[in-house]
């Protein structure tokens, strides 16, 4: 039970649901809760075939740089939400159409 | 049979999760399922014997992100909180005709057979050495790695973080009266 395809069809499932947020979803906080989704998928990949075929320890290492880029994406990405909800009074996507306010 | 219970439970709490995000209504419902998905990838490193990323994922992700992103919805949402959620998946009108499905149809069977093919075939040829790397701490083999052979990217990292501190800070303040 417990192999690689497992594994792989687990970081699938998550990439595909990230996926439908991301297209579906019309609220800016949603479309960055689909890209976590996505990116804990490609970090499990990474683990996944660390264990089972590398084996070794940089498939360890390139998780950790994703969890740190992705505390940065939240960080600035979410500012960028409040910034522009102070400004428009609103989060839905289809309104943010000006790069300047 | 301990480890399989772990992953059984883990898997299901994320893929659940997962599938959850998507079929909500609400942006804070969302928000918690997304906790629970990430809860169950930490799990799932457990399993796979990376005892640091999982910590570090419940760490970063749970205690930080997640945080940051109820603080988001809460500070964004107020009123027109359900008009939002109101324009999302399930409120979407079906799109096309039956020819649209039935090609779409045909093309997700292809897609997905072919998909199975190479997963099975990955797992068949991985299948046999299951057994390697013990279960045992990798905090110390981490660390070594992290300054010396990736010491690079690990410093650029710290520059990313400052950045995004600093730049995080500047967008967010409060906007100036005139």
């Amino acid at each position: 039970m417990m192999n690689l395809a497992a594994y792989l069809f687990i970081s699938l499932v998550l990439f595909l649901c990230g996926i439908i947020v991301i297209i579906a979803r019309k609220n800016i906080v949603a479309i960055l809760i689909g890209m976590e989704l996505i990116l804990n998928a490609a970090a499990l990949n990474f683990v996944a075939y660390s264990r089972y075929v590398t084996h070794h320890i940089d498939g360890h290492i390139f998780p950790l740089f994703i969890i740190v880029v992705a505390a940065a994406e939240a960080a600035v990405g979410l500012a960028i939400v409040i910034r522009f909800f102070q400004i428009k009074e609103t989060i839905h996507i289809d309104d943010a159409t000006q790069l300047q306010s | 049979m301990f480890l399989q219970v772990v992953f059984i439970l883990s898997a299901l709490l994320t893929v659940v999760s997962a599938v959850m995000v998507v079929f909500t209504r609400h942006i804070m419902y969302a928000a918690v399922y997304l906790l629970g998905s990430l809860i169950g990838v930490a799990g799932l490193y457990l399993t796979l014997g990376a005892d640091t990323l999982a910590a570090t994922q419940l760490l970063v992700y749970v205690g930080g992100i997640l945080i940051i992103m109820i603080f988001a919805i809460m500070l964004t949402g107020g009123q027109d909180f359900m008009k939002n959620s109101r324009k999302s998946f399930l409120q979407v009108p079906f799109m096309g005709n039956v020819k649209t499905y039935v090609f779409g149809g045909l093309a997700a069977l292809v897609m997905g057979s072919i998909g199975t093919k190479l997963i099975m075939n990955v797992a068949d040829r991985f299948s046999e050495h299951s057994e390697m790397l013990s279960y045992q701490s990798t905090i110390e083999v981490i660390g070594e790695a992290l300054v010396t052979d990736h010491v690079l990217v690990f410093e650029i990292s710290s520059v990313l973080l400052l950045g995004a501190l600093i730049g995080a800070a500047t967008i967010a303040r409060p906007i100036k009266k005139q």
